[in-house]
């Protein structure tokens, strides 16, 4: 019962965020709302309710199923972008490594050093 | 017998056992193909699908709105992902200032140098509003798509295309930038790779996993609640 009770918060979360967006016209999307308030509401009691974690871990792995038959539409629109593959396949190509490489950058630079990181030190500007 | 064949395509049923079946077999055959990060498991069993979809002349679109019964489930599934995030906050707040400096602007970008080289190449709005999520979460991204509109299945497919090749231009630049630090290759991996990334980091060690999740978490929620928002501001 408790997979139930938690999966019953989950919707609970989904539904109240579904709510607040539409009164306030916010524009994120209901789930996203959901699990910003589901979020707040953890952090504010400041304990992980046990119904809530059997249900999170019985679902997030399923994400992955969940996404598949909208994968599958890839296969059926190939003649609709028919003309902008090149374009998407440089920006996704393209746009990836830079922005891997800026990342990998920024992060070198802002991270503070591992305890064991004394030789990695010295090759840093 | 044709009645049959229609009664079947009509039912959710057939949608979900082949959606699952498809989906088990991916994982089999990914299992099989000794887990190879340039083709993903959910890519297998979406070839699988679809493989079977043309067999059974099931239209697409027919397929999609009885599988919807169970694609239902993802609304919950994401909400979910708030544990996960709040498992993590040790982290956060211990890292808060790199963080601070470098997700925002990571996640800015990563869908910024997209949108760029793709309008710079003439795509239109549909197109970049499909490539802008691109390094976020599917299920997140899914929402986003909600927003500003786009191709569901060009997104999805962009997702997958740009995790797969995360995975390997982490390894390659980290090699030319001679970067050891197992945080900052998972955090890389995470930040741009989404989902594929966290399982490569996973591959490097718990620490490169655990930081890949975070940084995963960080883009997908900071670019849900962003690009919108922006969107709305430039269309």
């Amino acid at each position: 019962m408790k997979l139930l009770r938690g999966f019953l918060w989950l919707l609970g979360f989904q539904l109240l965020g579904h709510a607040i967006v539409e009164l306030l016209t916010l524009p994120v999307s209901h789930v996203m709302a959901g699990l910003l308030l589901l979020l707040a509401w953890l952090l504010a009691k400041r304990r992980l309710n046990e119904s809530v974690a059997t249900a999170s871990q019985a679902l997030i792995p399923l994400l992955a199923m969940l996404i598949m038959p909208g994968v599958v539409g890839v296969f059926f629109v190939i003649d609709e972008f028919a003309g902008q593959w090149t374009a998407i396949m440089a920006a996704l190509g393209v746009g990836t490594f830079l922005s891997v490489l800026t990342t990998l950058w920024l992060m070198r630079r802002f991270m503070p050093q591992e305890a064991a990181g004394a030789e990695e030190r010295e090759r840093k500007p | 017998m044709s009645d049959l064949h229609a009664s079947l395509l009509n039912t959710p049923i057939l949608a979900i056992a082949l959606t699952l079946a498809a989906y088990l077999g991916g994982i089999y055959l990914f299992e099989r193909m000794g887990r190879p990060s340039w083709c993903p498991a959910v890519l297998i069993g979406a070839v699988i699908t679809a493989a079977s979809l043309w067999l059974l002349r099931y239209e697409y679109v027919d397929y999609q709105r009885n599988v919807a019964w169970l694609t239902l489930l993802l609304g919950p599934a994401t909400v979910a992902l708030a544990v996960p995030l709040y498992q993590q906050r040790q982290h956060i707040f211990a890292l808060w200032k790199p963080i601070l400096c470098c997700v925002p602007l990571a996640a800015v970008l990563a869908a910024l140098y997209a949108v760029l080289i793709a309008w710079l190449l003439g795509a239109p709005p549909l197109v970049l509003a499909s490539l802008a999520p691109k390094s976020v979460t599917a299920p997140l991204a899914m929402g986003i798509m909600e927003q500003i509109g786009g191709s569901l299945s060009l997104m999805l497919g962009g997702l997958l295309i740009t995790g797969v090749l995360t995975t390997i231009f982490v390894s390659l630049l980290a090699r030319l930038l001679k970067i050891t630090d197992k945080r900052i290759l998972g955090f890389a991996l995470g930040v741009n790779g989404h989902a594929i990334g966290i399982v490569r980091a996973f591959e490097l060690g718990p620490t490169a996993g655990a930081f890949a999740s975070l940084g995963m978490s960080l883009t997908g929620v900071f670019t849900a609640l962003l690009l919108p928002l922006v969107w709305r501001l430039l269309v």
